[in-house]
């Protein structure tokens, strides 16, 4: 690993404000992603990990969000507090992001090519024609068969995996820093996960990109990442390579979570392991450990003090628990 | 090629619209409308001077022959004279739907635009100080009756006792100044009214469309905000856009805007529209009903043609 980090998050603290109290989405989340590297955000819906990675692209809805504190840095570059128009310089170009609904990410009155050549000539000052050939170029990075034909089809006309392939390679176009993928495959079906999952893998690797992989599916960090975040009620509750992660996890939490996962050509047929309880509502959070609730390994001091993360943002494996595994 | 078979398939699909507009208008004339036998006889006329009359005015004939003749009219653009001034019904119109259109046309072009020009303010700073004013100003713009700003604004612009910049009423058009000096506070009175409603409904229509998440992804592509709306979310929203404006226009071609001719005394086809319903002229009614169910038509078809040209997804066949 090299020594500077490409995305460097510390203490950050995402608020949103509603009809019924200020919600803190994101509590304190610090990581670091190095060149080169895939860093999964990991958790249920509404654990803050597509917040995180909003925030990160400065696009956090405001009003009502808004980054209360916490410090990003994008290759060393403060951007929290940056005004719009800079951080607006940097989307698409140093870094850049993937949505969850390839159905509907693209706009469906231009041509995909269309709005591949409004990034290139945008950031590269490419010419109509050069902007096309490039455009043409990155469709064929991405695994789209005759992109010659596909560059002038509309999004309805492609299906769910060419849709996203398609903003894959818009992602990719500016060579970014950082790539922010917010549940890629999630949408698409079982198949075309796989495949597209594997494209992200390998241009991941080809682009030597620092990614952000935001997702609930264990598999997926599992195939893709190096190490990974689990994030519960807005908090990261361990951090860890992956190999330790699943293999032995300290947080009850991850350990629940792995535990509920089915594993193909297991000896003994079993029903799946389930996380008792429910996760807190964030507008009513208990003074404590948000998971003690649902934790077996509660005890006095998990309701009445809240656990950080131990040691510190060099380490390898950090976990916010009393009692980890 | 293929938007003219659509256009055919269209137009003989409007044929039911138009049997349908015409029978129903036809049947409230002929039954509920005035009969104007006796505005055209003397005092004490013989039975044998009303039948004559009635024979002329066609009111003899029985109801599916009239109306036969009426579709035969339609057909052939041919509507024969006015029952109250003798003048060609064709020639009428000629006359009179130019004055209309002249009279209409920059207010409504003015109010579609601004309008469109103030909603993407609105929609840009939604939520926010200029949103708000923006929609005060439309929510007074629709409150407020037509036939108060009307008013208003003849005794703001045109009375001596206000600052009497330009004739009150009348058409006396020769030159552009001329047309200028007439048009100009009606335009600002249909400008006004048709603000109000318009930059309320394009605003909702770009906040829909802003919300959307290709608008997140041009976002995140780093879009500037202005290029964002007027690439990124205008053409889009069109749809509903050219639905409305679209269909207001047969309205304005044949109708005329009754209440600003009437108020500023100018001799247009809504007021012709007017005192045709009023004396029971049945061959200019016949005309103008026709003519406005032929024109719904075709406005339906341009605005389908003009979906495909927007929207790629929109299929003609």
């Amino acid at each position: 690993m090299s020594a500077e980090p490409i995305l460097s998050v510390r203490d950050l603290v995402v608020e949103f404000r509603t009809e019924h109290g200020v919600v803190r989405a994101v509590d304190r989340v610090s990581f670091d992603v190095f060149p080169n590297e895939t860093v999964g955000l990991v958790g249920e819906s509404g654990c803050g990990k597509t917040v995180t990675g909003l925030a990160i692209l400065g696009l956090i809805p405001s009003p009502p969000g808004r980054i209360a504190s916490g410090s990003i840095r994008l290759a060393g570059r403060e951007l929290v507090g940056l005004p719009e128009s800079e951080l607006r310089q940097l989307r698409g170009r140093d870094m850049a992001m993937v949505f969850q609904e390839p159905m509907t990410a693209l706009n469906p009155v231009f041509t995909v090519g269309n709005q591949m050549m409004d990034i290139l000539r945008r950031y590269k000052g490419l010419s109509r024609s050069q902007a096309r050939a490039a455009a043409i170029e990155l469709l064929a990075k991405v695994g789209i068969p005759a992109p010659a034909q596909r560059i002038d089809e509309y999004p309805h006309q492609l299906s769910g995996g060419m849709r996203q392939r398609v903003v894959i390679a818009m992602a990719l176009s500016c060579d970014p820093k950082l790539i922010v993928a917010d549940e890629p495959t999630t949408a698409l079906d079982v198949t075309t996960q796989a495949q597209v999952l594997e494209q992200i893998v390998r241009l991941q690797q080809e682009f030597r990109m620092a990614m952000v992989l935001v997702t609930h599916d264990l598999g997926v960090v599992a195939e893709t990442c190096q190490r990974a975040l689990v994030m519960y009620c807005g908090r990261v509750a361990e951090q860890a390579d992956i190999g330790p992660l699943f293999a032995h996890p300290r947080h009850p939490y991850t350990a629940g979570l792995l535990r509920s996962l089915p594993r193909v050509g297991e000896a003994e047929k079993q029903d799946l392991a389930v996380i008792p309880g429910m996760v807190p509502d964030l507008l009513d959070l208990p003074a404590g450990c948000r998971f003690a609730e649902r934790c077996p390994r509660r005890d006095a001091r998990c309701d009445g003090e809240l656990p950080d993360l131990d040691g510190d943002a060099a380490s390898p494996a950090r976990v916010a628990c009393f009692h980890p595994l | 090629m293929e938007v003219l078979q659509y256009s055919l398939r269209r137009l003989v699909a409007g044929i039911p619209l138009l049997l349908g507009v015409t029978f129903i208008s036809f049947l409230l004339m002929v039954y509920f409308g005035p009969d104007q036998t006796y505005q055209l006889l003397g005092k004490n006329p013989t039975a044998e001077q009303i039948a004559e009359i009635r024979a002329e005015l066609g009111y003899d004939q029985p109801f599916l022959v009239r109306y036969a003749d009426y579709l035969r009219e339609v057909a052939t653009l041919d509507f024969g004279n006015s029952n109250s001034t003798g003048e060609l019904v064709t020639d009428l119109l000629a006359r009179t739907i130019p004055v209309s259109l002249m009279l209409i046309l920059p207010g409504f072009l003015l109010g579609n635009l601004l309008a469109l020009l103030l909603a993407l303010l609105a929609a840009h700073y939604r939520s926010r100080w200029p949103d708000k004013g923006i929609m005060a100003f439309s929510v007074v713009g629709m409150s407020i009756s037509y036939l108060i700003v009307i008013i208003a604004f003849q005794v703001i612009f045109s009375s001596s006792s206000g600052l009497g910049w330009f004739p009150v009423r009348g058409w006396n058009v020769h030159s552009l100044a001329e047309y200028l000096e007439y048009v100009t506070v009606p335009t600002l009175a249909t400008v006004f009214v048709a603000l109000g409603y318009n930059t309320r409904f394009y605003r909702s229509v770009i906040v829909e469309e802003l919300n959307r998440d290709h608008v997140r992804t041009a976002r995140a592509f780093g879009v500037p905000p202005a290029k964002l709306l007027y690439r990124n979310v205008l053409k889009n929203c069109l749809i509903p856009i050219i639905t409305r404006v679209v269909f207001t226009i047969p309205l304005i071609v044949i109708s005329g805007a009754l209440l600003v001719e009437t108020y500023f005394g100018i001799p247009g086809v809504g007021k012709v529209t007017f005192d045709a319903i009023t004396t029971g002229d049945q061959p200019v009614l016949k005309a103008v009903v026709g003519l406005t169910a032929v024109l719904f038509v075709l406005a339906q078809l341009v605005v389908d043609v003009l979906y495909r040209a927007v929207d790629p997804r929109v299929s003609l066949s």
